[in-house]
């Protein structure tokens, strides 16, 4: 065979042909089969340059770096998601042990719709594989600032919601406006939290974008934004359902347009989020995607009917693209984002409901920040869940100021006065998680 | 009575085996002139044998890899239908490679049919050009032959053979199907005048009973039967040799097996008897084919391998620079080290001294009973860090499901089976370095051509099944049918079982072999929320094993 990567790339498959939501949910055993039909007969695995690599678990100290599992981790995941989670932290070994230029984790389930604190199951996701692998590749890899650029089509609400007080992660999400989809957020107004304002970058794409849409908002938004912000690590959760074959959005993308925007965008690591046109879009966009990953010439790949059924981007779409891009570059590269500002030390709160689609849970927060102009600032949620929960999360962040530690030991100690169910304190600094 | 017969790289070795055991065997070395080997061996192996009371006879030969390697493949041409994917330019192989019309989708739904004409022009290109020989390859073709057949059906007059892809394997891989498709049109000729000779010298000799060849997947299947299907033939000795281990052993446990030649040094694990498989298929010369394997590694360190000195260290292998210095060669060799020691009474004695003070004056050693023990302990070291790189690619292999994840076992070997022709003085070495017992079985020296002669057949179907399609197949044995929505999983099985057995007398199987379900994945199909039929894949074969009879032997 003469056909050799010229990027080598680590493949790490998992499409846990066990597991499923339920019987007919979208999340389920079926999901991969084709894509893994695919990628066999194309005979990718016998390339010189692609490396497929076995999966392991991770463990529940790589979930408490990130998250608040309410009441424990064991209630809200099972070894799926440990699995899933751990393909990330493989994939993440595999390039920085620079064994591979990239690595592709393609596993179920996806995470990107799990936020800091989990009650259950949200849009699909338990807990956060981006974050889980962002979280050990800071620990042990000693990485500081990382890019994670979410092209699946639903709004990456959860990965945003981790990210949303950290200045070193520049978060940047495309995807179909949330006034037409779940989870119904991602607009261009939030854009982080007070420490960290500017490093969320959401771009609400309108129904019916296609390959041209998402190559110009790459081209012209996503890659000077990364140049800017010049991050050591770029992560990809590659989300397949902007395919105009998908069945539960209504975008326009295609499989050679995936291959194109990866080849762009040449992430470190790509992390597998939706994608639920099983056989008709998941076997060639992952095939794209890896392909392009590995450096592969991918102009033959397409959807056997792609030339029947793919219709160009229509002009009003493309005139509404080019109007929101200008909008964005104005504001996050031109200048034009107003900051706010607080004096050194406020706190500032915010309420918010949140609800678990899938699980059927509401949960009602109260979060409190630290302003501060040393660290990232310390952080509490007082969490309440229609299940009868009401915890206290407690994140005290990497390289924590004396002030903002002192602030965090001292939300813990009173909220232990009162009458929570749970009280947790996760210190990012010393990797140390309690739970009383 | 029973013959086995293997020739390997240097070597060709035969065995006559009875209910007593081994009657008779025999040593050549291997000429440029297989068949001549082959007579050379026989000759000597049959002295004092009725050859008459011959039951079986089976051959592991170089045949089709050295046809590969030393570039003696016929001209073939291959149509090739791809569809997305992949620029299967990138596969191209022969002289005279086509992509042609023709697209399945991987539930073997067709996209675009086959373009009579084109293939009809195609076909003249090919005779214009001499050739004779022709490969159809589709991509998906295992989940629907019908593109490749009726690229048969158009071509099958201007042909002397024809390979069609979809016959070799249920496995998904379009790239191995396109080489062993071509492969094994390549080989016919050289393989059917191989049988025919082979048959000639047999009558010539009285022997006429059932003749076999070793698969490389330790099963045999009938001579007659390789004419169509040469290709499956190919790089049968790592098989050889484990097999006989097996039978010569049985190894208990999971054993490392170890087969210490000249210049290589193959190993192998078996667990409880059964070998381990390679995933997808063998690799023959430069092409990896859909050829179901045992999984081996051969490691360029042997006996006859050469030592230098290279800034103080030792290296011992991978060339091997003529023989020993004690058999006439220029470079010590750890064979040299055995004769020094007395661990192997052949060969000139003063030579394999002079060679161990050379490599002596080289390391700072005056002893040379202390430099002969340094070169069988580095040897046997060597080994190990190759065995164990071997045994932790094994571990390291992806599986699909949480179940395995959880409850899948670590493989570690717990003894060494050690076979070849200096296993009983380096087994001792091995052993130390490993931390492991070891065994060496009688006639460990050949133990291939046992391995030859009492390996059973092997055969594999896979059963792919769809409900929304309405269609099942099994390629293997172009066979299929359309199935209702309410076809089930036993209903497949039963189809598959069926096959199986079909497909087993037709290469030689005894009856009543055991079959074993290597495979067996059922899948709802759901679209919008509502089940819409299953897709199942089923795979049964005959596992590679030792004829009953033949455990007399251990």
């Amino acid at each position: 065979m003469k056909l050799k990567a010229k990027r080598r790339m680590g493949l790490v498959f998992f499409p846990a042909f066990d597991w499923a939501i339920s019987p007919t949910h979208p999340e389920r055993e079926e999901r991969l089969l084709y894509t893994q039909d695919q990628v066999m007969e194309e005979g990718l695995l016998d390339v010189d340059g692609i490396v497929e690599y076995k999966v392991r678990p991770a463990t529940y100290e790589d979930i408490r770096r990130v998250h608040f599992c309410v009441p424990d981790e064991s209630s809200v995941t099972t070894e799926s998601h440990l699995i899933s989670a751990g393909g990330c932290l493989v994939a993440a070994d595999a390039v920085l042990k620079k064994e591979v230029e990239s690595a592709f984790a393609l596993v179920r389930p996806p995470g990107h719709h799990s936020m800091r604190v989990v009650h259950g199951n949200r849009g699909f996701c338990n807990i956060n594989i981006e974050a889980i692998m962002v979280e050990y590749i800071r620990r042990v890899y000693g990485i500081k600032r990382l890019a994670i650029v979410d092209t699946d089509c639903h709004h990456g609400d959860g990965t945003q919601d981790i990210y949303w007080h950290d200045p070193d992660v520049l978060f940047i999400s495309l995807h179909q406006d949330g006034r037409t989809l779940y989870p119904g957020s991602g607009f261009v107004e939030e854009a982080g939290g007070p420490n960290a304002y500017g490093s969320t970058v959401n771009i609400p794409l309108p129904p019916r974008t296609g390959e041209e849409g998402f190559l110009y908002v790459m081209e012209e938004l996503v890659l000077p934004l990364l140049e800017r912000f010049e991050p050591e690590l770029i992560i990809n959760s590659a989300g397949q359902d902007n395919h105009y074959k998908d069945p539960i959005t209504n975008m326009n993308f295609s499989a050679r347009g995936y291959a194109k925007l990866s080849s762009i965008l040449k992430p470190h690591i790509a992390v597998l989020e939706g994608g639920y046109s099983v056989e008709d879009a998941l076997p060639y966009v992952n095939l794209g995607i890896i392909m392009a990953m590995a450096g592969l010439d991918f102009q033959y790949v397409a959807e056997p009917n792609y030339k029947e059924e793919y219709k160009p981007q229509s002009l009003d779409v493309t005139n509404y693209i080019k109007e929101l891009v200008k909008g964005l570059r104005y504001r996050f590269l031109e200048g034009g984002l107003k900051k706010r500002t607080y004096k050194d030390g406020e706190i500032i709160t915010r309420a918010r409901n949140i609800y678990y689609d899938t699980d059927g849970i509401h949960e009602r927060q109260l979060e409190r920040i630290r302003f501060c102009q040393s660290c990232k600032g310390a952080i509490s949620i007082d969490s309440s869940s229609s299940l009868g929960q009401h915890v206290l999360c407690v994140h005290i962040p990497k390289d924590a100021c004396n002030r903002c530690r002192e602030t965090a030991m001292d939300w813990f100690h009173e909220g232990k006065r009162r009458s929570y169910t749970h009280l947790y304190l996760q210190d990012r600094d010393q990797d140390l998680y309690l739970s009383v | 009575m029973i013959l086995g017969l293997d020739v390997g790289g240097t070597r060709t070795d035969a065995v006559v085996i009875s209910e007593k055991g081994v009657v008779s065997l025999s040593k050549t070395p291997t000429t440029e002139d297989l068949l001549g080997t082959i007579e050379n061996v026989l000759r000597e192996a049959l002295v004092g044998i009725d050859p008459t009371q011959m039951e079986r006879a089976v051959f592991s030969t170089t045949l089709a890899t050295n046809a590969v390697v030393q570039d003696r493949l016929e001209p073939t041409g291959v149509f090739v239908m791809a569809g997305p994917g992949i620029d299967p330019l990138a596969f191209e192989v022969g002289p005279s490679y086509h992509l042609i019309e023709g697209i399945l989708d991987h539930q073997g739904f067709e996209v675009r049919p086959v373009n009579r004409r084109e293939v009809e022009e195609k076909i003249r290109v090919l005779k214009a050009q001499g050739i004779d020989l022709l490969a159809v390859v589709g991509k998906f073709s295992p989940r629907n032959p019908e593109h490749e057949q009726t690229v048969y059906e158009i071509s099958k007059g201007s042909f002397g053979y024809i390979t069609l892809g979809h016959r070799f394997s249920g496995v998904l891989n379009f790239p191995r199907r396109i080489a062993t498709a071509y492969l094994n049109s390549a080989l016919y000729p050289v393989q059917k005048r191989f049988v025919e000779s082979l048959e000639r010298i047999l009558t010539s000799k009285n022997i006429h009973c059932a003749k076999f060849l070793l698969k490389p997947d330790g099963g045999t299947y009938k001579l007659e039967r390789s004419v169509d299907l040469g290709v499956a033939a190919a790089q049968s000795g790592p098989a050889a040799s484990v097999m006989g281990a097996i039978c010569l052993d049985g190894c208990k446990g999971t054993s490392l097996v170890m087969d210490i030649g000249g210049t290589t040094t193959d190993m192998a694990v078996v667990v409880d008897g059964t070998p381990l498989l390679t995933p997808i298929g063998a690799q023959i010369g430069p092409y990896k084919t859909l050829i179901r394997s045992l999984l081996s590694r051969s490691v360029g360190i042997g006996g006859d391998s050469s030592i230098v000195v290279e800034g103080g260290l030792m290296r011992i292998g991978p060339t091997r620079h003529g023989p020993p210095m004690a058999f006439g060669g220029q470079y010590p060799t750890p064979t040299d080290a055995m004769v020094a020691l007395g661990l192997l009474n052949e060969g000139n004695a003063s030579k394999a001294h002079i060679a161990m003070k050379r490599l002596g004056e080289a390391l700072g050693i005056a002893d040379i009973r202390e430099v002969s023990l340094r070169v069988l302990k580095t040897m046997a070291g060597l080994i190990k860090t190759y065995a164990l790189q071997f045994i932790e690619e094994i571990n390291s292999r992806p599986v699909y499901t949480i179940h395995e994840v959880l409850y899948e076992k670590r493989l570690e070997p717990d003894s060494l089976v050690i076979i070849g022709g200096p296993a009983a003085q380096l087994a001792v070495y091995l052993s130390e370095v490993f931390g492991l017992p070891y065994r060496v079985p009688k006639l460990a020296d050949v133990a291939n051509a046992v391995g030859a002669a009492v390996s059973k057949v092997t055969a594999e179907v896979s059963v792919y099944a769809d409900t929304q399609k309405g269609a099942l197949v099994i390629p293997e044995l172009e066979y299929q049918e359309r199935i209702p929505y309410t076809f089930r999983e036993e209903e497949a099985l039963e189809k598959g079982r069926e096959a199986l057995l079909r497909l087993a007398a037709y290469l030689g199987a005894e009856e009543g072999q055991e079959i074993q379900i290597t495979e067996r994945q059922i899948f709802n199909m759901v679209r919008g929320f509502y089940r819409t039929g299953q897709n199942m894949r089923i795979k049964l074969g005959l596992k590679p094993g030792i004829l009953s009879s033949m455990e007399v032997l251990r």
